[in-house]
């Protein structure tokens, strides 16, 4: 152990000294930290030379509450509301992802309406994240109305959310076994019309917000990341998407009722950060589809939740699965021991993934890219820090 | 409030106002009545109706209405009152303030949003108020290395030019605070002094985001001054003079905007970088240089920043009347006598109200277009800034500065012309 | 170890069965814009899909019987396609539908991992995990590795494991293989104590600069109250 502690303390010294400037360096160092309007609770330090940027070092950690620990303390069923608060406007993901490992380990099996009002849940978060991305989006490029407008129709996803589980966020919706309730009455109607609003509305951002020359001389040619590096990289999400390769976890691996429901998955070959911009508002027109058939076809009464004994717990194990949220490809993996808590969660979320990028992409860029460049990689610290 | 308040007692209420009292004769007597004297004794009076203005005159022409006109008209046409009040500071600080006030609500309703609602009660109309006494009380911090002399003056500077410029717009024919011959000059040379200023402040700042911020905005003024004045070129070709009143008066048959629009398009352009307002606020950029080269300020440092910002937009459209849109031309709407058959002293010029009336109007429509764009468009970067500035702008206020020239030769504007009455 | 290929016990296979139906058809993943049709495949290791499932029936599904169900047909050929290959330097844990384990010693784990990305088409990591096991005092880091370039291989996942020593815990770093791991292992380091030879930076990444604790994901590190 005393091996450890030696590279602790050198690796404390280390992280002092990526800060710090020599009087004869002409290097210009800057610290996009925590009390920046431009990095959420995350912190890079660049380093510009005139207006380039030749050094980028990132430096997450300042949301780290230990998820992964808390998780071997509790049941599998206590740890659903402390699971959420990774992402706590996208919370049904991260709860689902983590209910379909926990069936897998225990063996529930979901009766089929609770996989559809899931499905459900999460296509609606899945909208409500991406209009949050595209409203920080508009307002890093310098576009006020960019964010009212999305940050507005918000309000029509989180209030079907709201009349669904009872809260705006963190829903706490999914447990290992299905959802905690029923859908209200007129659900459905409720459903379809604010989705009909919305597709109208997508039309109109698609006129005003992206076909402004203005957005698109900032963001086309900025920032490429080929397919190859895309790979090598071992991005995911949007960000994937946006480089050529049509990878959604909900085609490729399907979970629940996926298979059953007839969408596309949309993807653009230009690589730069216009692509990794729009490509989400094209998940966001392929959701409505989704949710429409979703709602089409969900069985008209049923039980939404499995039985479960008070604390439930299976053989020992492990298992692996994962979902798409609105950063990518969300993974639980969790070790097992046969008693009612975890041995071991492990999250692999997909802003964390995607931060490798940020060194890559940045290194070379111009200073007014950065906003552009970071925020398309669809990075949400809350998350990559657990 | 952090403490309870102490209890109400009737004798604490009236000494402390004996003691407000006290102080009050104290100081009329030390300071007021001195002050009184020296401006009796020293100060020359002007005469009014043949007699000098004495305070027993003045006093007694309190009481009698008519006698007052005479000294309202006199103050009227003092220098003091056409600096400070009228066209001057006052009325240009009243239409900044309105302006952000407008700007707030107008954003608002293009977001989908309400603005400023309960300040005030109808529709928020005293959010300016409240957000002035919040930055008067807000603590002004000031960075522990930073350049203190400069670091207090710059903004005081900042504004000083925007009131000087202010000071050189004529809002209705004899209404100007300084007419100058070579008015058009004098603008673009004390619209020189605003990169200086920014530079000096970001500079005196002593921190690395202000530093950036300042040298964007450097970049951005500099190179948008030519596009500008060579815009304001072509209307001088047309109009043969640079005093700002004659540049007004020269466009009564036909505003200049309609043989000049691409000039008017540049100006408008150039007027936009000059404000710093989106989609040209690099120099503020929040999401990459926190706020730019005004990251120090704080308290009342901001609140006489946003002054200046606003006064100068409030100059700046205005001077785009002047220039192209005919000043305070438009017909006469107000009639010649108010109350018909009064023959006592005239305080009321139909015309002079009337130049106001649409000179105002005007400006207000050339503020909301400037105003609009920040709804639109999300900020530019600075290479494309700087290459539209230097190639794009340039050349176009050429081709408009050849139509003008051949608009003069052809003998169809200037001395002699066809269209000139 | 290998009580994990028993572990597929009843109660895995009531939802490996529903596993199953529902993955039978992405087993064909569709191209990218076409509807979810089956393609002929050009890969010889078609997805059995329409004979796994009835085949894969368990005798039971009560906590009787622990009757090892057949393991699915293509993931079976992956493994023997590494088999083949490697011998004896990979050890197979456990294969599920879509999910295949395979222990790896440390000192062979660079070369198996090379020869997963080039002629596997495994050409990423999704995340590395590491996983305290006091009672035999091991460290074990579990590697998932994916495909993106291989349309067929889209949905599996190979979880490549390997076991090390919890005094003294060292591993060669996949580095130079998957550069995507940079990050995950520098997390492992400082949560558990592994170092990674080979990686450009063991150092502090998410926990605070002055902690002064050990590794917090080690079984001996109780949260403070519990």
């Amino acid at each position: 152990m005393a091996n450890i502690q030696d590279r602790i303390d050198q690796s404390e010294k280390l992280s002092m000294e990526i800060v710090k400037e020599s009087p004869d360096d002409r290097l210009m160092t800057l610290s996009v930290g925590p009390q920046h309007p431009g990095s959420g609770h995350f912190r890079f330090t660049i380093k510009l030379d005139g207006d380039y940027i030749v050094f980028c070092d990132p430096d997450p950690g300042y949301v780290h509450r230990g998820e992964e620990k808390m998780c071997e303390y509790r049941n599998f069923i206590q740890n659903i509301p402390h699971l959420e608060r990774p992402v706590i406007h996208d919370s049904n993901n991260i709860t689902y992802s983590y209910s379909l490992a926990v069936e897998e380990l225990v063996g529930i099996q979901v009766p089929r309406r609770g996989q559809f009002i899931r499905a459900i849940a999460s296509e609606l978060n899945r909208q409500v994240y991406t209009l949050y991305w595209l409203a920080i989006y508009g307002i890093f490029l310098g576009h006020s109305t960019m964010f009212m407008w999305p940050t507005g129709d918000r309000e029509l996803f989180i209030d079907l959310l709201d009349a669904l589980t009872g809260a705006r966020v963190t829903h706490a919706f999914n447990i290992p076994g299905g959802v905690r309730n029923d859908v209200p009455n007129g659900f459905k109607d409720r459903c379809l019309r604010n989705i009909a609003y919305f597709e109208k509305r997508l039309k109109e951002y698609e006129d005003i917000f992206y076909n402004n020359p203005l957005l698109r001389q900032r963001t086309e040619g900025v920032g490429i990341l080929t397919k190859e590096d895309a790979i090598k990289l071992g991005v995911t999400g949007s960000v994937l998407r946006a480089s050529g390769i049509p990878f959604d976890v909900r085609k490729a691996e399907p979970y629940d009722v996926y298979n059953e429901i007839d969408f596309k998955v949309q993807y653009m070959k230009t690589c730069d950060s216009f692509a990794r911009s729009y490509v989400p508002l094209l998940d966001m027109k392929e959701s409505c589809h989704i949710m429409r058939q979703l709602l089409d076809k969900m069985p008209d009464s049923g039980e939404v939740r499995a039985k479960l004994q008070p604390n439930p717990k299976g053989p020992p194990g492990e298992a692996y699965r994962r979902v798409e949220s609105g950063r990518g490809a969300l993974g639980y993996y969790i070790v097992s021991d046969g008693t009612p808590k975890a041995y071991r969660v492990k999250i692999s979320v997909g802003s964390f993934r995607n931060i490798l990028a940020l060194p890559h992409l940045l290194i070379g860029a111009k200073l007014a890219d950065m906003p552009s460049i970071y925020w398309g990689l669809n990075y949400w610290p809350v998350e990559a820090d657990r | 409030m952090a403490t309870a308040p102490k209890d109400f007692r009737f004798g604490n209420f009236v000494g402390s106002l004996i003691w407000l009292i006290f102080w009050i004769l104290i100081i009329v007597a030390l300071a007021g009545l001195p002050v009184i004297f020296i401006i009796l004794f020293y100060v020359p009076l002007p005469p009014i109706n043949g007699e000098v203005l004495t305070p027993y005159l003045f006093l007694s022409m309190v009481v009698d209405p008519t006698r007052t006109l005479p000294i309202i008209k006199f103050l009227i046409h003092t220098d003091i009152f056409r600096i400070a009040v009228f066209p001057g500071f006052t009325f240009a600080a009243l239409l900044a303030a309105a302006t952000i006030f407008i700007e707030r609500k107008f954003l608002a309703k293009m977001q989908l949003r309400v603005g400023p609602l309960y300040a005030g009660k109808i529709e928020g109309i005293l959010q300016l108020a409240a957000d002035g006494l919040k930055l008067i009380s807000k603590e002004i911090i000031v960075p522990s290395e930073a350049d203190k002399p400069i670091f207090w003056l710059a903004p005081i500077a900042f504004v000083a030019t925007a009131a000087a410029l202010a000071a050189l717009v004529p809002v209705a024919p004899g209404w100007v605070a300084a007419d100058l011959d070579v008015g058009l000059l004098a603008v673009f040379a004390i619209l020189g002094f605003f990169p200086l200023i920014a530079l000096l402040f970001s500079w005196a700042s002593n921190s690395k985001y202000p530093f950036i911020g300042g040298i964007r905005a450097l970049h951005q003024m500099i190179a948008f001054e030519i596009p500008f004045i060579l815009s304001a070129l072509s209307v001088v070709i047309l109009a043969g003079s640079l005093n700002l009143t004659d540049i007004a008066l020269a466009q009564q048959p036909f505003w200049f905007i309609l043989f000049l629009p691409i000039s008017a398009f540049v100006f408008y352009i150039s007027s936009l970088a000059e404000l710093e307002r989106i989609p040209f606020d690099l120099p503020e950029a929040e999401s990459e240089i926190v706020a730019g080269w005004l990251t120090e300020t704080s308290g009342m440092i901001y609140g006489l920043i946003q002054l200046g910002t606003y006064l100068k937009l409030y100059v700046l459209a205005a001077l785009f009347v002047i220039l192209f849109l005919g000043g305070w031309a438009g017909p006469q709407i107000f009639p010649q006598e108010i109350i018909p058959g009064y023959t006592g002293v005239k305080i009321y010029n139909p015309t002079t109200v009337n130049a106001i009336f649409w000179f105002t109007l005007k400006t207000f429509g050339m503020i909301m277009l400037i105003l609009l764009p920040r709804g639109i468009n999300p900020r530019i970067r600075i290479d494309i800034l700087l290459h539209t500035g230097w190639y794009k702008l340039i050349v176009l206020t050429f081709i408009n500065a050849f139509i003008a020239l051949a608009l003069i030769y052809g003998g169809i504007l200037g001395p002699g012309g066809v269209l000139t009455q | 170890m290998s009580e994990d290929s028993n572990k597929n016990k009843s109660g895995d296979t009531n939802t490996s069965q529903s596993s199953i139906s529902s993955s039978s058809s992405p087993s064909k993943p569709a191209a990218a814009n076409s509807p979810n049709t089956n393609i002929s495949s050009s890969t010889p290791v078609t997805k059995a899909s329409p004979s796994t499932p009835p085949s894969k029936t368990p005798a039971t599904t009560t906590s009787v019987a622990k009757k090892e169900p057949e393991p699915p047909l293509f993931e079976k050929e992956l493994v023997s396609q590494i088999s083949s290959q490697l011998g004896d330097k990979v050890k197979v844990s456990y294969i599920r539908p879509l999910r295949i384990k395979i222990y790896v010693d440390p000192v062979n784990i660079v070369e198996v991992a090379s020869f997963l990305r080039d002629s596997m088409a495994f050409d990423h990591a999704e995340s590395v995990a590491g996983t305290d096991y006091p009672k035999e005092n091991q460290i074990e880091v579990v590697y998932h590795l994916g495909s993106y370039s291989r349309v067929d291989l889209g949905a599996h996942i190979l979880v490549l494991a390997t076991r090390t020593n919890r005094d003294d815990a060292r591993l060669p770093t996949l580095i130079n293989v998957y550069k995507s791991v940079e990050y995950h292992e520098r997390e492992t380091f400082e949560m558990l104590g592994v170092y990674f030879e080979g990686h450009p930076r063991n150092e502090r990444f998410l926990l605070p600069e002055d902690w002064a604790d050990i590794p917090p994901l080690r079984k001996e590190f109780r949260i403070k109250g519990r």
